[in-house]
């Protein structure tokens, strides 16, 4: 039975990804996140410049006002006279400059930032576009759907968070420790030890602690969340079988892992924000007894001591960001690499730049299909021939069939053929050009395919034909819809045309979506026809509506035709069985 | 898309969360009180430092002199340090268990609730609420409620050791503590309405990149796929403006309270300033009142800072109420064992079931399942027979008629014993998180392995399970992966029959299947049905050609019912159906078995039992 304790084996892509270490190690990731933000370094410029003045204002707002009430106490015992009014208005003017500084800086950076993460998911988008969608097929669209949002959101962490203020600690630092020295060298040094053990020693310790559960708990809300899905989709099966209990273990051992996991940094913030507190408490102690000392040997004077007391206090707020940026370095750096492995990827079929200006060559009166000698198998079971030493003519105008046992390689023909996955060199011919010399673009402008897997997007009927050819006139489109037999469903919608599609298609049944994929062909109109299980999935009513538009739909094209079903064959002019990755005619 | 909330549903929520408090014991209560320890020591700290500044700067004394307050000083700063310690941890501790147990009683809840309603809400979008929306839940316990009962306390305390030493300084505190408060409210509302918008503003920017990603491949095949980055860029860079119009007025928020706080200890450093120059204050408590001014104004920040972790935990916890408030679609639940004879039979008596704001699904349907057989429900999709089948296996209760069983109703027996009297496999199967052997098992856990390899023979597991090198023992993840489809299915069916069960309902269950596997099956369904209920949902009509009896379903109503012969004599519906369902199928595949078929035949054998096909054809020549 299983057993809710079992430690965790998984090997979903994810994990496999942990391998590459080398290439995506934190250096080479924080100098490309910092390169990705290039085209924004104005605005982040006026950002880290802005931080630093609202932090200087504020460190010389408590030691001038420190200063001040010492200054004007020691004036008031002796009975002399001081100018208070610029001191009380450098406080003030300070006070404001803080305020309107900090307003400014906040704005000014989160807009940098803001527009660095609508860049990268821009970017992000052009870098998986290519690779789809063979180079895809080993993620869940909801796996790219989180990297695309929830990992590119996390970024904003990196350069608000994590960047900023060590930046802007950086340049503080120095003129801050340079002030110190100028009035007590002591005291810079016993600075210079608290803040590295602030800046440096703590956030290192945090890191090292929480690096590698960062890494895990993304993954464990995978598995949580997923555990939650099958739950909730096989809630019918888990009561009937009465394993709900099971299943509910399942989902709590997840939780409960999750926040172990969650516990553990927990544990560790919490130990660095009290070793912070200390930090700051004890430097503040000492620097109290080191400038007694030094009142007392008349190396600073009276009114300096306060300052400098309150100096010591003000000068860690440029370092208080420093350990929860380190803190959140890990899952950043995590998301960051999520993101890059999958763009790092190259497409399966490199495209080389001359071979758009082949496809001119495409004549649409003279495009045979010749298929010679064609093996292969995929990129990642490179020992499992999937099609092999095929053979398949295809004259322009004729209508094949192709017929056999699920996985004996149509689907992987289908693919071949609008350019997925790179061919043998010479096995694919479409009309007399090698299919690997032409673009994935110009191969596919020819191809019209209607298939089970089509997608209709959250957009209006309209929008969704108009994806097959955006130059369509509202005439073709009620043309096209007429002959694939979706009038008859769309005349009925209040919204016509206009009606919105919710998710995915949602609204419109199996028969009713496929008949609009044949109206999307009709209006593309491309010369050959690939037919991948047209009716596969259909109730019977809605198969023939379905047929009788195909039937319009293969008129004058070059069709492929990838079917179970007979009565489809009825207008075809030879059919094929493809058995193993072999493909042999039936009857002529 | 989440509409957005009443003022009503709102404070509830608020309420709601409050009352979850409960569930963390002690935890949450005693992190706030080692916080407001901390907050008293701060006090004791600063007045401690005042007097030492004191006596060394202006009364001239030495630093070795005052160890006994310097060991205080140092003491308080060590409890201080620990009570800090604690207090993250028992906040964290306290969240982690309200998070625990929500996430429970909420998943509890749907199970209950059942599978209509999870269809109806998205079971992702509800994985979503309880996985990312019980998260958002931990800010709130152990950030915010803090920092309210901290910001509550403080500053009065503050309050109460400064008016008695400094009346004035008190005054400027109190002056503006309560405007404060005023600035958060009128900024707070109009943040509220913003974040509404923002939240649908990313809903549609998520949907969009769903959308986008998994039609990726149809955008590629109109060549549309570049294109659609420019579309992905606006509406990013569309959520990149809302998100800054939230964050102005947050920003503006914390500005008008970083001003207010800023001026006041500006104030309170000038005035004490003046004071001490004409000699009406001590040094060391005017020292102290430019301490303490930050400190007081420090809570008010705190708690600005987490009003976003308020926010989201309102809005997590509203949809939670959703859901722990719904009623199940299902009246209370009979508590009766049924009378188990050895023959079942199944009565439907004026059944009518209607989805909430929908047609009815199911109209009126009477009809009797008796003794052992095979039976098939058929009709075009729609007609209701997964609505059916839901009432059958006591998932959905009708709103008119009865069910009964035996004679006995369905709604006065136990679903659980009910449950134990049927087997199903539905069209897209859910196995759980463990090997093979453990889902065929989850059928009946007590069966003898020769049992559970009969059952893996007759649905076809035996055939691929060697080909997995862990064979029985391999692990099957979240989401069956690591398994096919058809694999996947082959499982669930092992599953069903190892089970035994007097009925076993199935729904479409060739689906996945090559040809080869499905006629295996269909032997092994018929075999099964010699002495059990066999109820086949079926869109391929050949799999129940031979049953018992056959339910045609039409618009909800029972249309007719009968073995295929009578009914392709009486119904025309079912003709229709016959004569657009590829009956020949099965030959056509033996023919890509063994290649030996002549197709024009084929064509013969089909426009012959299939007329309808023919006429189509004809109007296409035409």
């Amino acid at each position: 039975m299983l057993k809710p304790n079992d430690s965790i084996k998984m090997t979903n892509s994810s994990e496999k990804d942990e391998s590459n270490e080398t290439a995506y190690n934190s250096r080479s990731l924080i100098l490309r996140l910092l390169a990705l933000a290039k085209p924004h370094t104005l605005w982040l410029s006026a950002g880290i410049l802005l931080s630093l003045i609202t932090l200087l204002a504020n460190i010389a707002l408590l030691s001038v006002s420190g200063w001040f009430i010492s200054a004007m106490a020691a004036a008031g015992i002796a009975g002399v006279t001081m100018n208070y009014f610029t001191p009380s208005g450098v406080i003030r003017f300070l006070a404001i400059v803080r305020t309107a500084g900090r307003y400014g800086e906040r704005l000014v950076t989160h807009n940098a930032t803001f527009h660095i993460l609508t860049h990268l998911r821009h970017w992000f988008y052009l870098k998986i576009e290519p690779l789809a969608p063979a180079g895809l097929h080993a993620y869940r669209s909801s796996d790219l759907l989180s990297r695309l949002q929830h990992d590119i959101e996390q970024l904003d962490n990196f350069y608000l968070r994590i960047a900023l203020p060590v930046i802007v600690a950086i340049i503080a630092l120095p003129i801050l420790l340079t002030i110190a020295y100028a009035y007590y060298p002591a005291l810079a040094l016993l600075l210079l030890l608290a803040l590295i053990a602030f800046a440096l020693l703590l956030p290192a310790y945090i890191a090292i602690r929480t690096q590698k559960t960062g890494a895990k708990i993304a993954q464990q809300q995978q598995h949580l969340t997923t555990a939650i899905i099958d739950g909730l989709q096989g809630i019918r099966e888990f009561e009937i079988y009465a394993v709900s209990a099971l299943q509910q273990a399942r989902v709590e051992q997840c939780s409960q892992t999750l926040a172990n996991s969650q516990s553990s940094i927990n544990h560790v913030n919490g130990t660095a924000q009290s070793v912070s507190l200390a930090i700051i408490n004890l430097t503040v102690f000492i620097s109290f007894i080191l400038l007694s000392s030094a009142l007392a040997n008349k190396l600073i004077a009276q009114d300096q001591l306060v300052m400098l007391l309150l100096f010591t206090l003000a000068i860690f707020e440029t370092v208080t960001p420093l350990p929860m940026a380190f803190e959140q370095l890990s899952a950043t750096l995590a998301s960051a690499k999520r993101l890059f492995m999958l763009a790092d990827q190259s497409a399966l079929r490199e495209e080389s730049e001359h071979s758009a200006d082949i496809s001119q060559l495409f004549n649409k009166q003279q495009l045979s299909i010749d298929i010679q000698k064609l093996s292969f198998s995929y990129p990642n079971t490179p020992s499992t021939a999937v099609l092999k030493q095929l053979d398949l003519q295809i004259k322009q105008g004729e209508k094949i069939a192709l017929i056999g046992a699920s996985g004996s390689g149509k689907s992987t023909l289908v693919s071949l053929l609008q350019g997925f996955y790179p061919s043998p060199n010479n096995s694919i011919l479409i009309g007399g050009i090698d299919i690997n010399h032409c673009s994935g673009e110009a191969l596919r402008s020819q191809i019209s395919l209607v298939s089970q897997s089509c997608y209709l997007f959250c957009a209006s009927i309209r929008d969704n034909l108009l994806l097959a050819n955006p130059n369509a006139t509202p005439e073709q489109l009620d043309q096209a819809c007429r002959i694939a037999n979706a009038c008859e469903f769309i005349d009925k919608l209040p919204q016509g045309l206009d009606t919105w599609l919710g998710e995915t298609g949602r609204g419109l049944s199996g028969g009713q979506a496929r008949r609009i994929h044949i109206a999307q062909a009709l209006l593309k109109d491309a010369p050959i026809l690939i037919l991948d299980e047209p009716t596969e999935g259909l109730d019977p009513i809605s198969e023939q509506q379905v047929m009788d538009a195909i039937w319009q739909l293969m008129h004058d094209k070059t069709v492929i035709l990838i079917t179970h079903n007979t009565r489809l064959l009825k207008n075809i002019d030879r059919t094929y069985v493809i058995n193993n990755g072999y493909s042999q005619e039936l009857v002529t | 898309m989440k509409k957005p909330a009443s003022t009503a549903e709102l404070s509830r929520a608020k309420q709601w969360l409050k009352q979850q408090k409960s569930i963390a014991g002690r935890s949450l209560t005693a992190s706030i009180v080692t916080s407001i320890l901390a907050g008293f020591c701060l006090i004791a700290q600063t007045a401690v430092l005042a007097y030492l500044v004191n006596q060394v700067v202006f009364l001239d004394q030495q630093w070795l002199d005052h160890t006994p307050a310097l060991s205080v000083l140092l003491v308080l700063i060590l409890i201080r340090i620990l009570l800090i310690k604690y207090t993250e941890q028992l906040a964290f501790k306290g969240a982690t268990k309200i998070k625990l147990s929500l996430r429970n009683s909420l998943y509890d809840k749907l199970i209950t609730l059942g599978p209509s309603y999870v269809s109806e809400q998205q079971s992702p979008q509800l994985a979503q609420l309880l996985q990312q929306g019980v998260e958002e839940l931990e800010a709130y316990y152990a950030r915010y409620l803090p920092a309210v009962a901290f910001c509550a306390i403080i500053p009065l305390s503050i309050l109460a050791v400064v008016l008695p030493i400094d009346w004035l300084t008190g005054l400027i505190f109190l002056v503006t503590a309560p405007l404060v408060p005023m600035f958060m409210i009128l900024i707070g509302l109009k943040a509220e309405s913003l974040n509404q918008k923002h939240w649908q503003q990313l809903n549609r920017m998520s949907n969009h990149f769903l959308d986008v990603i998994q039609g990726l491949a149809q955008l590629k095949l109109f060549n549309a796929s570049r294109a659609e980055a420019q579309a992905i860029a606006d509406i990013a860079d569309k959520y990149r403006r809302s998100t800054m119009g939230i964050l102005k007025i947050a920003f503006l928020s914390s500005f008008a309270l970083e001003f207010l706080a800023t001026l006041s200890i500006a104030l309170v450093a000038v005035i004490v300033g003046f004071r001490l120059f004409w000699g009406e204050l001590d040094f060391a408590i005017g020292f102290m009142m430019l301490l303490l001014a930050p400190e007081f104004y420090l809570p008010f920040r705190n708690l600005g800072s987490q009003y976003h972790a308020k926010m989201k935990g309102v809005a997590a916890a509203q949809q939670m109420l959703e859901i722990l408030n719904a009623t199940p679609a299902h009246s209370g639940q009979g508590k009766a064992k049924l009378n188990d004879n050895n023959q079942l039979s199944i009565c439907f008596k004026d059944v009518s079931f209607n989805y909430p704001n929908k047609e009815a699904a199911i109209s009126s349907i009477s009809l009797t399942i008796d003794g052992p057989g095979l039976y098939g429900v058929v009709g075009p999709s729609g007609a209701g027979k997964s609505t059916l089948i839901d009432l059958l296996l006591a998932f959905l209760q009708p709103q008119h008629g009865h069910i009964s069983i035996n004679q006995q109703s369905l709604t006065d027996i136990d679903k659980k014993h009910w449950h134990q009297h049927l087997a199903w496999v539905p069209q897209n199967s859910q196995l759980i998180y463990g090997s093979i052997l453990d889902n065929i098992q989850l059928g009946d856990v007590n069966a003898s392995t020769e049992q559970v390899l009969a059952a893996a023979q007759q649905s076809g597991v035996d055939q691929f399970v060697n080909d997995f090198d862990d064979g029985w023992q391999h692990l099957i993840t979240e989401h069956g992966r690591g398994i096919s489809g058809g694999q996947k299915q082959r499982i669930a069916m092992a599953r069903a029959l190892l089970k035994q069960a007097d009925i076993l309902v199935l729904d479409e269950p060739s689906a996945h299947l090559d040809s080869e596997t499905e006629q295996w099956l269909n032997q092994s369904i018929a075999q099964y049905a010699k002495d059990h209920i066999v109820i086949v949902i079926a869109h391929r009509l050949h799999t129940v050609k031979d049953a018992k009896n056959i339910l045609l379903l039409n618009d909800g109503q029972l249309w007719a019912q009968g073995t295929h012969q009578q009914l392709l004599d009486s119904s025309d519906l079912y003709a229709q159906l016959i004569a657009a369902n590829g009956e020949l199928s099965q030959q056509i595949l033996a023919a890509a078995g063994n290649n030996q078929v002549n197709l024009n035949k084929l064509d013969v054998d089909c426009t012959h039992t299939t007329g309808r096909n023919t006429n189509s054809s004809e109007a296409k020549d035409a």
